[in-house]
């Protein structure tokens, strides 16, 4: 009988849609991406479109085994824990390593969950959770996802401002301290990846890359140049690299768009639209004559319909046949 | 028939009027010499003589106008709007009490109505040939109604213990708010409130709208609960067609964290919006114990259409029909059946594309066949979704079956294609106690087929695989019909043994993998092809 820990197949991350040039772009699924390709562990990655607000993805999966983000600390956590792949065997004793790695994980986390919800527009959040989902289930997931994030952060009409200053604040002390730990090294520590590379690496992907211009949070990050060379440089050699041991995106069967590869091209994606929006178009037409024919057919049907009533027990005694 | 001052009602049995006052008069003068029975032999015979003229001669009459009492709250247009359609097209006297009979049915059906009476009376003196059409409605005392019973429903998978309120005629508009609260065997609730919406006049056919909130848990069986909120519109329904819309949010989870790669793709949010079209004969004389006739149900589902073109596509077909055979002794019966479905989705990359998992055919269950039209779904014999495809729910240490009551650590997938068929044999027991209780027995035969044509499955489906996946299952039992429900307290049931194959490089381990497998088809009478390497 198969065995799931018995034998590993391949592995399969499961994330968000990939956007904004990024693999992934959901702010927990690119840690994970990244710690897998710093890991160089052969990966496929599909992506689900149909689950924004579930908190078990990301996951990774290999046959019936599944290490969901929800469990244990993390899908990262996880995998530590399950002996598949570790990369902070040597680091995690050392006290500022965990240090900086919790403040990565609460102070920027939530700078990023507030920008992304609350702080900037909602375009970004569209984009990356709920362009595949039919409109109003999107439109409703989407304020329930920010009032959700508003109680998370503590967040009222009275503390609005006060809470976004302790936020943007915490974050940019945040920055500076990683700023200066880092100086000009690859890495954080001992010049080679550890989990705090891919927490912190997917943090500023996100900052650069898919929050809007006009935001704080991506103003205050571009404050520190070597964060932002230490970021373009592990982009290029992790993330941007198509070697053929590194991830194979896949799309998820069950979801209704398609994408194929980490980086939508932007010209093929705007025709594509078009011609999506001539089709839609035409679809929609199509369906409202369809329509108003099923209308007409049963106005006509109804004209007839009375023969099909059917009588109930007559009292009258009267027999005609 | 010329004008008259007696009126014709159509729930008694009319006195007509003869032209010939001449003749009562002659009657009354006679009948002072006659005695009783004779006066009432000779009424009976005028009666007769009037009602074989009235039924077999053509009697031109129309209807001048539709009166209308007893409505205090029923809005008018809507009791003309039932009416009028009906007695516009009415031409002789026969039409005429045909046409209120339906009126009558009519008015009835929008259950807001304690009671209707329609009486036909005679038109203006100066229009003759003319006939007024009094309808005279009693409104319903208390417009609350409750109801506490166990129901079978479309939304629901198998029996239910349902109650539910209903609101008669809140707007005056015939408009009927019921909300009802319902839970199945299975773990499967519904909240669902419906009413019908204001009558249009171009449509005779009225529509109705129903809300409901829907949850179904089947974690114990595929590892996922489902929430359905859903916005149902009946567009036509008449004896043998109902079309319907269905527009529903649907919302799968899984809080055990258990299920397996199928199960775990198909997770997340979807929206359905559906048309639906039924076509249904039913020419039994029993729907639940039917001894004769026959029964065709065709049910076609297209999906996929707007609001939004990312919602589920999906092209789905059932279809069953029964038959029912009189023995002549006992009251015994040969019922046959076969149902059939087929689930495909449609649009680009529809070939890779999985079937919706929910809306995927299940088979198993306590169900008998032989009363149930709901497709490809009951098998005597399995228990709830137990038969078909299955994949293997998640590892998780070395306890698999964490909060699971089912201990195969599998996940019932359903299939896209489904067939059933069945023959069972009802009687009456030899004790008459029994006999009169409506105690009988039968004996059954039972055979059901799932298979996967998704995610270019189709490509390796083959008569032979088709063969193989059929599962059988024979028994007898005594069923119990009870007001509420039908009961079988006692049935034995034989299921066939399915073949399994197996590859395997290793020999110890095709043996062990064999042992253990058959164990596991044993308890559970699934199929399955594993690979042990």
């Amino acid at each position: 009988m198969e065995d799931g820990r018995g034998e590993r197949e391949r592995l399969t991350l499961v994330a968000r849609k990939p956007c904004f040039g990024l693999p992934t772009s959901c702010p927990k699924c690119l840690p994970v991406y990244i710690y897998l390709k710093f890991s160089k562990i052969p990966f496929s990655l599909e992506f689900n479109l149909i689950r924004p607000d579930s908190d078990q993805l990301p996951f990774v999966e290999s046959g019936d085994y599944v290490a969901y983000n929800n469990e244990k600390g993390g899908t990262i956590q996880k995998l530590k824990e399950d002996g598949i792949v570790d990369l902070d065997s040597e680091a995690s004793g050392i006290p500022e390593w965990v240090s900086m790695k919790a403040m990565v994980e609460s102070w920027l986390a939530e700078a990023v969950m507030y920008e992304l919800w609350v702080g900037s527009d909602h375009k970004s959040a569209d984009k990356i959770y709920y362009s595949d989902l039919p409109w109003p289930i999107g439109k409703i997931l989407y304020f329930k996802q920010v009032h959700s994030v508003k109680q998370l952060l503590g967040i009222t009409s009275d503390n609005a401002e006060r809470r976004e200053e302790e936020i943007y604040g915490r974050a940019a002390q945040a920055y500076g301290a990683l700023s200066s730990w880092l100086g000009e090294q690859s890495f954080f520590f001992e010049n080679r990846p550890t989990s705090l590379d891919a927490a912190f690496l997917g943090h500023v992907l996100f900052t650069l890359h898919a929050l809007p211009e006009t935001s704080v949070l991506r103003s205050k990050l571009l404050s520190h140049a070597n964060l932002v060379n230490y970021a373009e440089n592990l982009k290029m050699e992790y993330v941007d690299a198509n070697s053929s041991s590194s991830s194979v995106p896949q799309t998820d069967p069950s979801s209704s768009a398609s994408r194929r590869g980490s980086k939508p091209k932007s010209k093929p994606k705007r025709e594509k639209t078009e011609e999506e929006k001539k089709f839609r178009r035409r679809a929609k037409y199509f369906l409202a004559t369809q329509l108003v024919a099923v209308l007409v057919f049963l106005s006509l049907l109804g004209g007839s319909n009375d023969a099909d009533v059917e009588l109930g027990d007559s009292d009258d005694g009267l027999d005609y046949e | 028939m010329e004008a008259s001052d007696h009126e014709f009602t159509h729930q008694e049995n009319f006195h007509g009027d003869d032209d010939d006052d001449d003749e009562q008069e002659e009657e009354g003068e006679d009948s002072e010499f006659m005695s009783p029975e004779a006066r009432i032999r000779t009424k009976r015979a005028k009666m007769e003589s009037l009602i074989r003229r009235l039924s077999t001669e053509r009697v031109p009459v129309r209807v001048h106008d539709i009166v209308i009492k007893g409505n205090t709250k029923t809005k008018r247009s809507l009791i003309e709007s039932e009416v009028e359609p009906i007695f516009r097209d009415a031409t002789t006297f026969q039409q005429l009490i045909r046409a209120a009979s339906v009126a009558n049915a009519q008015l009835e059906r929008l259950d807001v109505f304690d009671s209707v009476n329609i009486t036909l009376d005679a038109g203006p003196p100066e229009l003759p040939g003319t006939a007024n059409v009094v309808v005279e409605v009693s409104e319903a005392k208390n417009p609350l109604a409750g109801d506490l019973g166990i129901y079978t429903k479309p939304e629901a998978r198998s029996w239910s213990l349902e109650g539910s309120l209903k609101l008669k005629n809140l707007f005056g508009y015939g408009d009927l708010w019921d909300g009802s609260v319902a839970c199945g065997w299975d773990q499967t609730s519904e909240i669902s409130t419906g009413m019908p919406l204001p009558k249009f006049k171009a449509l005779a056919t009225p529509l109705s709208a129903r809300i409901s909130l829907l949850s179904q848990d089947w974690l114990n069986f595929s590892s996922y609960k489902e929430q359905v909120l859903g916005l149902s519109l009946g567009l036509l329904s008449t004896r043998n067609h109902d079309i319907s819309y269905n527009l529903s949010w649907r919302t799968s989870t899984d809080p055990s964290q258990m299920s397996s790669d199928t199960v775990r793709r198909q997770l997340g949010h979807s929206l359905f919006s559906a048309l639906k079209y039924a076509f249904k004969v039913d020419r039994r004389d029993s729907p639940m114990r039917p001894t004769r006739g026959h029964a065709f149900v065709s049910t076609t589902q297209l999906g996929g259409l707007f609001p939004d073109m990312r919602s589920l596509r999906l092209i789905r077909q059932e279809l069953d029909l029964r038959y029912a055979i009189p023995l002549g002794f006992y009251r015994a019966a040969l019922n046959f059946g076969i149902s059939g479905g087929v689930i495909f989705p449609w649009g680009s990359a529809y070939s890779n594309t999985p079937s919706y998992l929910p809306e995927r055919f299940f088979m198993g269950g306590n169900s008998s066949p032989v009363f149930s039209l709901r497709g490809p779904t009951s098998v005597l014999g399995f228990k709830a979704r137990g038969m078909g495809p299955a994949g293997p729910r998640r590892f998780v240490g070395d306890n698999s079956n964490d909060g699971n009551s089912d201990n195969s650590g599998m996940d019932h997938i359903g299939g896209d294609l489904a067939l059933t068929a069945f023959a069972d044999l009802s009687l009456d027991l030899p004790l008459r106690v029994l006999r009169e209780a409506g105690v009988h027995g039968h004996v059954f035969v039972c055979t059901g087929s799932l298979n996967t044509l998704t995610e270019n499955a189709y490509r390796e489906f083959s008569f032979q695989k088709f063969q193989d996946s059929f599962r059988s299952s024979a028994g007898f039992g005594v069923i119990v019909p009870t007001k509420l429900f039908r009961m079988e307290p006692l049935k034995l049931r034989f299921l066939s043994v399915p073949r399994v194959s197996i590859e395997a490089d290793d020999r110890d381990q095709l043996v062990a993998c064999h042992k253990k497998l058959e164990s596991f088809v044993r308890k559970c009478g699934l199929n399955r092809k594993r690979s042990c390497s």
